[in-house]
């Protein structure tokens, strides 16, 4: 009987005491004892009993009306990579459930944690063409880490526990619930009882590395003349960042981090070599050929690192510490697998590790440095020409912030450089879309960020382009009120595909040149404050204004119009042949 | 190319076939035969899928994908002489009168199958035994006319000591 007990005290107020919680009360209160707070969600026919049963549940469950569903996705994965908790979202059926597609797409590649409640139509209707149903179930299967239908109310507290168990475990990733009408309206025929702890039998991640694999990274470690370390996502969603820190401090090693991986060590640490991949850093990208012993920590060798696998580190020995076994010796063969969480891999290793430093292999990086700065950044930032760089915005914007804020990038040439030019100071800063390179994802998951973060500042860097994407969730910042910073890198292109014509299609500029609306108008009329600038002289206290406001504000920055990024590693390319010009 | 046999052990879930098989697909990987029962524990079933494929390497990536689903409990790659394997066939062949009469006695003795049932004009053979020894008997019977002729997947057992339960995860597996 007590768990009964329970149960009545659960129930919402003025519901019977002696009923049972309906399928949509169930859900809440899964939510609930859960521990969500957020949601981000848009109501339509199908979950319409559970958007009724959240009615209920406003003191205890903050829902946030965003404008259309992909913006609920890329809002719970901005929310997420603040928390390393799963970002919520609820939709209904159809084409709700649909246009929430590409957040999950984008989730699976970047191993976001996401519970995506979907709802969908009668259990009676299934399978009959009915009003908004969509196989959604066989539509996400391959881009979600786990999914499943619900029909039966008495199911949803252990699904639910399973969803958050399977989204935040192991490599974390995207988890879609597709539960019918009637799973909603239904009451329970059974008390409430939810488990937060779930052990799903034929998904036990391992978590502590095996001692042997342990052994055999640091014997090659040790060994090691020229040893280089590769951070990725993996270290941020371990929470590893401290340990990855004493790792390298002890064994003095050079460390970069992927695009994913970013803000995971201090941009300013001596040891910090930057980035790898096409627009990373010169000396990241082409030393990774002559190290010879390569460590990479919770990355997966994505081909926009490695460039030609044919001879990416082939003179290396390389120790791959990853917690999804599919990835080892998936892209790169690991000498020295470690199937494990990055922050236990790193504890483990820590002892076994001898105090080192490499001071001739490290001035080799610093050698690269000197010419990248020479050729590339010191034009970036120290630029004569009439209009503004996106490299010396994003300088500025970095000084100004001290580093600290986290930037919410979007996809193109102002998200490479952003990347480039800010320099973390804090972990949990760079949230971006990398794996599947969405955009439009800046928006809404800037606001999904700062409210998962909203002590920190947090500033969406956008380009023209990508704004106009998913441009309608202004009205969901200026709803929430929230002081969201959005920076649109206007070069009035589709900057970075024009790049790639100009440099790999002679220049034939097919389909690139926007027309542009009036951006600061638009944000005006979602009751967005904003202002542009294009005059040099003026970009500091136009930083200022946005920096300064305690409301959302649209920076518009009018940016040379053909800049290219560089260094660039070509796609497919061997990772020394870096151009620089 | 060599012959691979996957036995993948799954949880009993609605839409598992449809999530193993995509791992295939977006590898352009052709199944040759897919065979799924339930296996002797409760709540396990069991996925026979045979490739053919000219790399080692790519049919370990393959199996760590498909370990990789939450619902799957294991999956073994093996090569033709680590199992005993079968498939069974069906013919339906034509004996219309006056027609070459067909030798049961040699379907029997040499071949080791045998008539299962008796229609009108016609009988159905099942010949059970590997790819090979049917596509032998297939060339054999050919000499009478095949109205139908189709055979199953690969079904197969490791050549191991060990049971299905010490292939699963650690749990109360209980016996059908
Ligand atoms: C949804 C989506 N469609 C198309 C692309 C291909 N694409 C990559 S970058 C880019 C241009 C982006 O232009 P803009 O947002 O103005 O940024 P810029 O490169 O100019 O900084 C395009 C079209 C993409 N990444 N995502
Ligand atoms: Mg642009």
């Amino acid at each position: 009987m007590a768990a009964q007990t329970q149960t009545m005290t659960a129930a919402p107020k003025n519901k019977e005491p002696e009923q049972f919680l309906t399928g949509a009360q169930a859900i809440m209160q899964s939510l609930v004892e859960q521990g969500v707070d957020t949601i981000f969600g848009y109501p339509g026919g199908a979950i319409m009993p559970t958007y009724d049963a959240l009615y209920d549940y406003q003191d205890k469950l903050k829902h946030i009306l965003v404008r259309h569903e992909q913006g609920a996705g890329h809002a719970a994965q901005g929310y997420a990579r603040m928390t390393n908790r799963a970002g919520v979202a609820m939709v209904t059926s159809g084409p709700g459930a649909t246009n929430l597609m590409t957040p999950i797409a984008d989730a699976m590649l970047d191993s976001t944690p996401l519970v995506c409640i979907v709802g969908q139509v009668k259990g009676n209707l299934l399978g009959t063409d009915a009003f908004q149903e969509c196989d959604i179930i066989g539509i996400s299967m391959p881009i979600t880490k786990w999914n499943y239908q619900v029909v039966d109310a008495n199911e949803i507290p252990e699904i639910i526990a399973k969803a958050f168990h399977i989204a935040e475990s192991g490599r974390p990733g995207p988890v879609l619930i597709d539960i019918t009408r009637t799973a909603q309206t239904d009451k329970m025929t059974q008390p409430f009882k939810y488990e937060k702890k779930v052990d799903v039998i034929s998904y036990r991640p391992r978590v502590v590395p095996k001692q042997e694999h342990i052994e055999a990274a640091a014997k090659l470690i040790n060994a090691a003349k020229k040893p280089y370390i590769l951070a990725g996502h993996g270290v941020l969603l371990a929470n590893a960042q401290d340990e990855l820190k004493q790792f390298i401090e002890k064994a003095g090693i050079p460390v970069a981090t992927t695009l994913l991986g970013m803000s995971a060590v201090d941009a300013d640490h001596p040891l910090y070599v930057g980035w790898p991949g096409m627009h990373g850093n010169y000396g990241a990208n082409v030393l990774t050929n002559e190290c010879d012993v390569l460590i990479a920590i919770g990355m997966r060798f994505d081909d926009r690192i490695t460039g030609d696998l044919g001879t990416y580190a082939k003179q290396a020995k390389v120790v791959h510490i990853e917690i999804d076994p599919a990835e080892i010796n998936k892209n790169v063969f690991a000498d020295a697998p470690v199937v494990g969480d990055a922050k236990e891999a790193l504890k483990a290793l820590l002892p076994l590790i001898n105090t080192n430093s490499y001071p001739e292999w490290r001035a080799e990086f610093a050698k690269y440095d000197a010419i990248e700065y020479e050729k590339i950044t010191k034009k970036d930032l120290f630029h004569e020409g009439d209009q503004i760089k996106m490299g010396e915005a994003v300088a500025m914007l970095s000084d100004k912030t001290k580093g600290e804020a986290v930037t919410v990038t979007d996809v193109g040439q102002h998200q490479m450089i952003a990347n480039r030019y800010y320099r973390f100071k804090k972990p949990f800063s760079s949230v971006t879309s990398g794996g599947a390179g969405t955009m439009g994802f800046a928006l809404p998951a800037a606001f999904g960020a700062k409210m998962g973060a909203p002590d920190r500042e947090v500033v969406a860097i956008i380009g023209d382009g990508g704004f106009q994407m998913t441009i309608q969730e202004l009205g969901t910042i200026a709803q929430s009120g929230l002081p969201v910073k959005i920076i649109i890198l206007n070069n009035n292109f589709l900057g970075m595909v024009r790049q790639w014509q100009q440099l790999f299609f002679d220049r034939r500029y097919s389909f690139v040149e926007l027309q542009n609306p009036d951006f600061i108008t638009i944000a005006k009329g979602f009751g967005i404050a904003g202002h542009t600038v294009s005059d040099r002289a003026k970009l500091s206290e136009s930083l200022d204004t946005l920096l300064q406001s305690d409301k959302p504000y649209l920076l518009e920055i009018i940016c040379e119009k053909e800049e290219n990024v560089f260094p660039m590693v070509p796609a497919g390319a061997c990772v020394t042949k870096v151009i620089l010009e | 190319m060599t012959t691979y046999t996957l036995s993948i052990f799954t949880s009993n879930t609605i839409g598992l076939l449809n999530r193993i098989t995509i791992i295939f697909t977006r590898r352009r990987l052709n199944i040759e035969s897919l065979t799924v029962c339930e296996t002797e524990r409760k709540g396990v079933s069991r996925f026979t899928i045979v490739i053919r494929h000219d790399s080692r390497e790519a049919v370990e990536k393959l199996v760590r994908q498909i370990r990789k689903v939450v619902d799957v409990l294991a999956v073994f790659g093996y090569l033709d002489h680590e199992i005993v394997f079968n498939e069974i066939a069906l013919f339906k062949i034509a004996t219309p009168l006056g027609g070459v009469p067909l030798n049961i006695k040699e379907i029997n003795l040499d071949w080791n199958a045998k008539v299962v049932h008796w229609g009108l004009d016609y009988v159905v053979i099942e010949k059970n035994g590997t790819e090979q020894e049917i596509a032998e008997f297939y060339h054999y019977i050919k000499n009478w006319e095949i109205l139908e002729y189709l055979k199953s997947g690969r079904v197969a057992v490791g050549k191991t000591e060990k049971g299905l339960v010490e292939y699963l995860p650690e749990g109360d597996w209980e016996v059908v």
